[in-house]
């Protein structure tokens, strides 16, 4: 007997009804990211971060001491996760069911962002490129700038329905819309 | 005609008239007034009862320490109650209501209370109502709350929205007057991130409603000249309608901004306030001086008000305060009035100033009375005239309005909300603010500056200077000529004698002289003392007006100087903030974040009720067709588990990834049991324990590889282990290879339990799962037919053959799903945590019931766990303290009720048989209790004394809260399989 199994992502449901056309304020929550965590081993972190920043394929998010997110796209998973487990001293570990990344953009997207956390994102401070874990709608979350006007959220899977509701109630005065995007 | 608009003058656009009303009657503003304006303009003085004395009270100030004109603003589910007429701004179709007035504001029943005012000072209450004692919850008090007290809130829900939010910068400046504006356009010029907060709707303060041309220009056009240059700096941000109520540590300012309360109907997209925190590097507090008002007889009567008041009605909104002015002034601000008045041809009648001689010199035509005070004002809804007193002579001067100007006081609330108390100067007569170092400072008049081109000055040295300290090259801007500037210096004048009137200092709160004089008589000598005996600086006031005034006065009476009364203790915030900004959008099931299990979906679809855990909602029972209450489905999915098969939704306990050469040894030390040896593949309880030696958290944790793990913790403690894990890694054993990370999101995780388990499971599991090649305690990855990889621990909560599969979060529900289908035609059924709690129950396993934060391993009949051969572990040292291994310590026992069908419920106490229900005969207490389906009778876990010998002894459950006694008999804390057969099938 085989069994095929459909996989589900939390915020179908949250995301049904909503209108297809982007407003110049929108959010884009990946369909199935390939997201993983990599740790670096006692007296390895800058030797994983060296290699980490020549990575191809994925994008590397700091999260705190010795420890990442890379995030890339569904296409490279086994990849993505095999070139990690090679560099020396870095433990890998997959996280892609467990967090929701959520990349928001446009011209009132730090504005709306500035209500739902606390750190300062003018360009000078918090450059592209440049990521954190931060409290996000509350909750625990990895932001990452990866353009001008467009910052990418990554929320843990259960509170990902709560976080995402909150974020489009403070894009309410900027008719942010949202979608799926599947790459 | 008393007071009246003026046919031209004043920052108000008279294009655009304004409709709204006021206790039902209809009025007509302009744009840019505000609600006390349009009402002056309209000849409405009168526009409250004070809070005590329900005496006829008008406005005192033109902006937000007004502690007179509080009005209810808006109707219905909108209401708001306390607003100063002196700030809110006038909009078409506004509602407005006075308050604290029976039948009407002109006919206030309450007003009787100011006959009784000689019986009504401070302490009346607390001497009067004091017998019987019982009268003054149930009589007394909620009579005196309904005699006095302001407005109501609305009981509707608030249907607007509000928001909180971030801001950063390098330069907080707070107040938008010339000191400020400058301050911002110098930092701004300098490339400084500067957001300049003002809690006016018009950004400008003082040149709005000072007569003075600046750089040949009206100030008021100056001001706007300023505001358009700073708005167009990108990197500066304006911010009208917001007040910073609070500095806080680390340089967070809170403000309140005001984003849709001048409009009738909020839009729906918009909040109506905004809470912002404000994060700045530095700042500058440029929120201006408070005129003083001056102590006197009747000085609290409509139409009397302070200088700069009626300056400001006049020049700002075009608006005469009354036909015939007085003014009692101790300064030049008094002549500055005067002037103003008379220039714009209102009558001025006469100028009485407290001092003998001065150099302020009076309009030409208006008589000038040195020396002399008033003692009284004549009139009721609004005065008629006043009562002057020179050298024992006394004078009836007419008048329809009173402009006072008793000196002033720089606003230093904010600097002083740190703890840092004001400084009393001699020189300046005023309380100055205090040095609270370089990143936050004052400048103009907060810093006790006199004149516009001294505030112009100060405020843009002041912002070049912490420029220069950012790193930014700051350009001193090119001040401009001021012409027409007075001299506000002033001889202060504390209170004026011989008042024929109750003279006020605190006119919100109806605190008197008298009331302070009371206070010292009495003993309540301290300014804090003086404070809550007499009220005085209270409530939403806080002493804006009166603090100063109460000291000098207090220390005139005490023939000191006010340095040695101070002020009383300054708090956020600095006006009233409203709990929905405070709240933001945290409102109803917003309230906290919700946490969803993957398996939330399959649940719903399955029947399940859920409960809150947490941020958690767990399924806690399904209910089936016919069944009445949640017992039975509760007992039903119990049985269907011992008989055949359950599935039960686990993903919400935490789950910890560890890695590294280190992390046997890692594991070894945290938990109480060893765990060197766990071979590959396995699975293995252990105990948590805190450093004193009590139990901390239990759960499993499995070899996944040579140096890979995964931990469960309990759901309610992942955090907590997490952050003790990480705490222990970094900081006691930093030499150890071990790093770990929370996939408690990545898998859902289920419990497949009960005799037919296996047989379902190998329906969707393709590896082999005999008891040999997968026994008890294996834990593994496996793959599910179709490929999907998925791990599989066989692990039990219940007692009986269970495995705990855990798949990708994203499968979860098709998993489920998969299972069920599997298991239909064996009986499988959903079951949540109250079946979960039974069988676990039944079983004798325990929770953070039993694991409260205050048992040992060998309270809860683990001792035997505590491996006392590793050298160390936490929690080792402590567990053998004394009092950790006292032989009467409460142990864990089962218990069951003589008569079965008899209730135990958790939290009920234990009693020896025969004696008296009492604390001091407690024996201990229910940890957890339920119905056992599978025993007929309901079943508890408890903690007894000396628990384990007292095994067969029959014992009462007392059950205070509920009035029950229960006798019960203590057993083994296992009800089920005591022997595991079931687990190794």
């Amino acid at each position: 007997m085989t069994l095929h199994f459909l996989h589900r992502h939390v915020l179908e449901d949250h995301l049904a009804g909503f209108e297809t056309r982007p407003n110049p304020n929108h959010v884009n929550v990946a369909r199935r990211p390939v997201i993983l965590s990599v740790l670096a081993h006692s007296g390895h972190e800058a030797a994983v971060a060296e290699r980490l920043a020549e990575l191809a394929g994925g994008s590397v998010r700091f999260c705190g001491p010795g420890e990442w997110l890379v995030a890339g796209p569904a296409l490279l998973g086994e990849e993505l996760a095999d070139r990690l487990g090679e560099i020396p001293g870095a433990s890998v570990c997959d996280q892609s069911d467990g967090k929701v990344l959520m990349a928001i953009g446009g011209p009132s997207a730090r504005k709306i962002l500035a209500k739902c956390v606390a750190a300062d994102l003018h360009g000078d401070v918090f450059a592209e490129g440049q990521s954190a874990n931060m409290l996000c709608c509350h909750v625990a979350s990895n932001l990452a700038r990866t353009g001008a006007d467009l910052f990418e959220i990554i929320v843990p899977r259960s509170f990902a329905g709560s976080v995402f509701e909150e974020l489009m109630e403070m894009g309410r005065e900027y008719a942010l819309t949202a979608s799926f995007s599947e790459d | 005609m008393t007071s009246y608009r003026l046919d031209a003058g004043g920052a108000i656009n008279r294009a655009q008239a304004l409709s709204f009303s006021f206790d039902g009657r209809n009025y007509k503003g302009l744009q840019g007034d505000t609600l006390a304006s349009a009402l002056l303009a309209n000849d409405q003085m009168l526009m409250g009862r004070s809070f005590k004395y329900h005496r006829p009270r008008g406005p005192v100030t033109a902006g937000s320490s007004e502690p007179n004109a509080l009005l209810t603003i808006g109707s219905g589910a909108r209401s708001e109650p306390n607003a100063r007429a002196t700030t809110v701004e006038l909009y078409q179709g506004l509602v407005a209501a006075s308050q604290n007035r029976w039948p009407s504001l002109k006919h206030d029943i309450g007003a009787v209370n100011s006959l009784l005012s000689p019986f009504l000072g401070a302490g009346f209450y607390y001497k009067t109502f004091m017998w019987p004692a019982a009268f003054w919850e149930k009589l007394y008090e909620p009579l005196i709350r309904k005699a006095a007290g302001l407005g109501k809130l609305a009981l509707e829900a608030d249907p607007d929205r509000y928001e909180k939010a971030w801001a950063h910068c390098d330069l907080l400046v707070i107040g938008a007057g010339p000191a400020g504006l400058m301050a911002a356009l110098v930092a701004g010029r300098a490339g400084l991130r500067v957001i300049l907060a003002d809690e006016g709707f018009r950004p400008g303060g003082s040149l709005l409603s000072e007569s003075v041309s600046v750089a040949g220009l009206a100030a008021v056009d100056y001001a706007g000249g300023l505001v358009s240059e700073l708005s167009s700096l990108p990197n500066v941000t304006l911010m009208p309608r917001t007040t910073v109520f609070g500095w806080y540590d680390d340089m967070v300012f809170g403000a309140v901004e005001r984003v849709q309360k001048h409009v009738a109907s909020p839009s729906p997209e918009l909040p109506v306030e905004r809470l912002w925190r404000i994060v700045a590097k530095r700042a500058i507090l440029a929120s201006g001086a408070e005129e003083r008002p001056l102590v006197f007889g009747g000085n609290d009567k409509p139409g009397v008000m302070t200088a700069t008041a009626a300056r400001t009605y006049l020049n700002r909104y075009g608006v005469a305060v009354g036909g015939k002015v007085a003014v009692f002034t101790n300064g030049g601000s008094g002549y500055r009035t005067a002037a103003d008045l008379a220039a714009k041809g209102v009558e001025v009648t006469a100028v009485i100033d407290a001092r003998a001689q001065s150099a302020d010199v009076a309009p030409a035509g208006i008589r000038v009375i040195r020396n002399a005070g008033v003692v009284a004002t004549n009139g009721r809804h609004r005065i008629d005239g006043l009562l002057l007193e020179r050298a024992g002579f006394e004078e009836v001067i007419g008048c329809d309005a009173l402009a006072m100007s008793g000196g002033w006081s720089p606003i230093v609330h904010l600097m002083c909300q740190r703890g840092t108390k004001p400084v009393w100067s001699e020189e300046s007569q005023a309380f100055l603010a205090p040095n609270v170092g370089n990143s936050f400072v004052a400048a103009g008049s907060a810093a006790g500056v006199e004149t516009i081109s001294e505030c112009l000055r100060d405020g843009a040295a002041k912002a070049a200077s912490l420029a220069s300290e950012l790193g930014f090259a700051a350009h001193g801007a090119n001040l401009p000529d001021v012409e027409g500037e007075y001299d506000a210096s002033f001889a202060p004048v504390w209170y004026v004698p011989g008042a024929k009137d109750k003279a006020f200092v605190d006119f919100q709160n109806d605190v008197a002289v008298s009331d302070l004089g009371a206070a010292q008589r009495e003993g309540f000598r301290h300014i804090e003392h003086t404070k809550r005996y007499t009220t005085v600086g209270m409530a939403t006031d806080q002493g804006k007006l009166g603090n100063v005034n109460t000291a000098g006065i207090v220390a005139a009476m005490r023939g000191v100087s006010p340095a040695e009364i101070g002020t009383t203790t300054f708090r956020p915030f600095y006006t009233p903030v409203s709990f929905g900004a405070l709240a933001g959008a945290a409102q109803g099931e917003h309230g906290a974040p919700v946490r969803t299990s993957p398996l939330h979906g399959w649940a719903k679809k399955n029947g399940a009720s859920f409960v809150e855990a947490g941020l958690w909602y767990r399924s806690a029972w399904f209910a089936r067709d016919g069944e009445k209450n949640w017992r039975e489905s509760v007992d039903r999915e119990v049985l269907s588990v011992r008989a055949n098969a359950g599935l039960c939704d686990v993903s919400t306990l935490g789950k910890i990834e560890i890695f590294g050469a280190g992390a046997a040894e890692f594991l070894d030390r945290i938990y109480c049991n060893g765990f060197l040896k766990l071979p590959v593949g396995k699975a293995r309880y252990g105990l948590m324990l805190r450093e004193d030696g009590i139990v901390f958290d239990d759960g499993t944790t499995s070899r996944l590889g040579e140096h890979h793990y995964v931990m469960t913790t309990t759901t309610a403690y992942a955090t907590d282990v997490m952050t003790h894990m990480e705490f222990c890694a970094q900081t006691f054993w930093p030499e150890l290879d071990v790093r770990f990370v929370s996939v408690s999101d990545q898998w859902a995780q289920m419990s497949l339990a009960g005799p037919k388990a296996r047989i379902i499971m190998s329906r969707v599991v393709q590896d082999d799962l005999s008891d040999a090649a997968f026994p008890f305690l294996a834990a593994r990855a496996v793959t599910l037919r179709g490929g999907l990889k998925a791990r599989l621990f066989r692990i039990s909560f219940s007692g009986e053959l269970a495995y705990e599969l855990a798949v990708p979060a994203g499968y979860g529900e098709a998993v489920a799903d998969a299972i069920m289908e599997a298991g239909r035609d064996e009986g499988i059924c959903a079951y949540g945590v109250e079946a979960l709690n039974v069988l676990r129950i039944e079983k004798g396993f325990i929770t953070h019931n039993e694991l409260d934060g205050r048992t040992t391993a060998d309270d809860v009949g683990l001792g035997r766990m505590m491996a006392m051969q590793k050298p160390d572990f936490i929690g080792k040292r402590l567990s053998t303290r004394f009092g950790l291994t006292a032989a009467d310590r409460l142990q864990l026992v089962g218990l069951k009720p003589v008569e079965p069908e008899k209730q135990i419920n958790a939290g009920a106490h234990l009693l020896k048989e025969a004696a008296k229900p009492s604390l001091a005969n407690d024996q201990g207490f229910v940890s957890s209790a339920c119905y056992s389906p599978a025993l007929g009778s309901f079943i508890a876990l408890a903690m007894l004394k000396s628990g384990r010998e007292r095994v067969g002894e029959r014992i009462v459950v007392w059950d205070a809260l509920r009035g029950m006694e229960v006798p019960a008999d203590v057993c083994a804390p296992v009800f089920v399989d005591a022997e595991n057969a079931k687990l190794h099938v």
